[in-house]
């Protein structure tokens, strides 16, 4: 069988409150993402989705279980280490954008290059911006000139310059309004029908939709799979969900 | 991560938060104003006194008639302008203790006596001038280092025959004869008539300010016989071999001049003596005085900079929390963040040590317009400041950067 992207088994991570009580945030997560996949990360605010999806994109550690992303157990690599991984094979967009002020939506993309020896900066964060649409006369413009559907096309672009093995959201669409939303997701099936894995966080059910697959969690544990029903990715998944 | 890019980094987040980027370098720019201006007074203030010094010359020792009561000047005499007056006349100094200094004295290469008076009416046909007049030997010239534009100097021949001969200044021969050749005309040097026959070099304005322009030599014997009618010298101008020989020679100088002027043991001296090392002495004392001075200014208003410049730094790496998660998201590493910060705060202070030096050059035109301190700016006065900026800001940003680059990256992607 192929080998999955990845592969975690008995996932927890408990934060400390106060230095002595443990709040357990994940406990025990065992999932398994293969490569193509389109996964939505469902849940109440407070079930752990956020968590998990940080321990995935190698953000954080966990307190205990393991994690494999592309063969390489990552759960216990150091901050420096982690910071490698996240250059080369994960790109992350959050709900805020996360743009740097007055900087151009070019520059914006460029950033994840400055961390890696790749010669050229332009280059690369240009056909990425290409790829999510946006523009070619707004290259130059700040954030603050941009529409919000903009600021997150520049946002995907930016996840996508490294070119990673796969894409973490974090309610992509929180910030949006509908049109924007409908257009950044059917952005994400795209680029997940061109082959790159797609993890979208999110408490809305609209977005969910879009995935072939969802994962529900509740108190850090996931209580529903859909993939357990459908073994291959595929079925499009508002008809398990709904 | 390549320098320039880490530097072109660090300017666009300067960029980015101009108000406070402009705080922080206001905060050292005023540091390093005061610096460059204390630096440059303290550097022209050295700079006046060492040329005071280099008037004295270091192998040359004044000899003044007079007990040490009231002699505190620096580089007396000639050069000076008026070194002896003030102290009453002492008549013990012959010429013959300077030709006794000359020939017992070890390491004594030449002696120059000479007398003087401060103001003495020079006339030359309707025209006057008052000078400072000096009755002189030959070896003036060499002691002094100080030789005639045209003409002879005075002569061994001149003082044996008591000659009516003067070597003038060159603002002597301005103020007294204007476009007419003085040489060989006669001119009264306090009513006694001499010939005019050699004019002096420039020397320019002496270190205490005044102009050594203005005398007029005439030959010793003539001037003591004839003129002041004295028997004795204001002074004597006593050279050494070499520096080594200048404290034994002094001290071999006032134990022969006791003996001759017949002073018991507990009567104090009628003479004083000068060496430059009691010279350079003084000026090393106040120089330290005034470096310490210098280095408490110069501290505190860094440090003033620097506590300002790693508060603001502080303060923007919480505000940027949600920009230094993104970076280490996208694949920063600790050294990356450390590095931007640490660029930010140097490049800060860099620019604000040139601002600084800007602010401290007009400073510097302010003081000398208000004050009578020379402002002496020399290219370690703008290293200095662009250094001592520059590591302020390094020791500022070392704790900010460092704080910046420990921060978890889902902590600071959080906020």
């Amino acid at each position: 069988m192929e080998q999955p992207l990845i592969q975690t088994r008995e996932l927890s991570r408990v934060y400390q409150k106060d230095g002595t009580v443990g709040v357990a945030a994940l406990t025990g997560v065992s999932v398994v993402i293969r490569r193509g996949e389109f996964v939505a990360l469902v849940g109440a605010s407070g079930s752990g989705k956020s968590t998990l999806m940080n321990l995935l994109g190698c953000l954080d550690r966990p307190t205990s279980g393991s994690v494999v992303l592309d063969g390489q157990e990552v759960s216990r690599l150091d901050e420096d280490e982690l910071a490698e991984v996240r250059s080369r094979k994960v790109g992350f967009v959050f709900q805020s954008f996360n743009l740097l002020p007055r900087t151009s939506a070019l520059e914006n993309v460029e950033l994840p290059l400055l961390y890696t020896d790749r010669p050229d900066l332009a280059g690369p964060a240009r056909a990425a911006l290409e790829v999510v649409g946006f523009p070619a006369d707004r290259f130059d413009h700040h954030p603050g000139e941009l529409s919000g559907g903009q600021q997150q096309r520049v946002a995907i672009a930016r996840a996508l310059v490294n070119d990673p093995e796969i894409l973490f959201a974090d309610e992509p669409t929180g910030n949006l309004d509908s049109t924007a939303s409908d257009e950044i997701m059917a952005l994400f099936t795209e680029l997940n029908r061109q082959g790159r894995t797609v993890v979208v966080v999110t408490h809305d059910a609209e977005v969910a939709r879009h995935a072939h697959r969802v994962l529900t969690m509740q108190d850090g544990r996931i209580v529903s799979d859909t993939a357990a029903v459908a073994a291959e990715p595929g079925p499009p998944a508002e008809e398990v969900v709904s | 991560m390549r320098t320039r890019r880490m530097l072109a980094q660090a300017l666009r987040g300067l960029n980015r938060n101009r108000l406070r980027s402009f705080f922080m370098a206001t905060g050292i720019a005023v540091g390093i104003t005061v610096l460059t201006v204390v630096l440059s007074a303290g550097m022209g203030a050295r700079e006046r006194i060492m040329d005071r010094v280099r008037v004295f010359g270091f192998e040359n020792m004044m000899v003044w008639a007079g007990g040490p009561t009231d002699q505190t000047r620096i580089g007396g005499g000639a050069g000076g302008g008026g070194g002896g007056e003030g102290s009453e006349i002492t008549a013990t100094l012959k010429l013959e203790d300077a030709e006794a200094i000359l020939g017992e004295v070890r390491g004594v290469r030449e002696v120059a006596p000479f007398s003087r008076a401060g103001q003495t009416e020079v006339r030359w046909r309707d025209r006057t001038f008052t000078s400072p007049t000096f009755g002189v030997t030959p070896e003036w010239a060499d002691v002094w280092d100080w030789y005639v534009e045209r003409g002879t100097f005075i002569s061994h021949e001149d003082n044996q025959l008591l000659a009516r001969t003067a070597a003038i200044g060159p603002t002597v021969v301005r103020e007294l004869f204007g476009a007419e050749d003085p040489m060989g005309q006669t001119i009264l040097v306090g009513g006694v008539p001499f010939e005019v026959t050699a004019i002096m070099e420039a020397k320019g304005t002496s270190a205490g300010g005044g102009d050594m322009d203005n005398r007029v030599f005439v030959p010793l014997s003539t001037y003591m016989r004839r003129v002041a009618n004295v028997d004795y010298l204001s002074g004597i101008r006593v050279q050494v071999q070499n520096v080594r020989y200048m404290e034994p020679a002094a001290a071999d100088i006032a134990a022969l001049l006791r003996e001759r002027h017949n002073l018991a043991p507990g009567m104090p001296d009628d003479f004083r003596i000068r060496t430059p090392t009691e010279v350079t002495a003084m000026v090393e004392e106040m120089q330290g005085t005034f470096n310490l001075f210098l280095i408490v200014v110069a501290t505190i208003a860094l440090l003033v900079g620097g506590v300002v410049v790693a508060n603001i730094m502080l303060i923007s790496v919480s505000e940027r929390r949600g920009e230094i998660g993104l970076r280490k998201a996208v694949g920063a590493r600790s050294r990356h963040i450390r590095a931007q910060f640490l660029a930010e705060s140097v490049a800060v202070t860099f620019l604000g040590g040139i601002g600084g030096i800007l602010l401290g050059l007009i400073g510097n035109v302010i003081l000398e317009r208000f004050t009578a301190t020379p402002a002496l700016l020399t290219w370690h006065v703008l290293a200095a400041g662009i250094v001592f900026a520059s590591v302020v800001g390094l020791a500022a940003g070392l704790h900010p950067a460092r704080k910046a680059a420990a921060m978890p990256p889902v902590d600071a992607l959080r906020s």
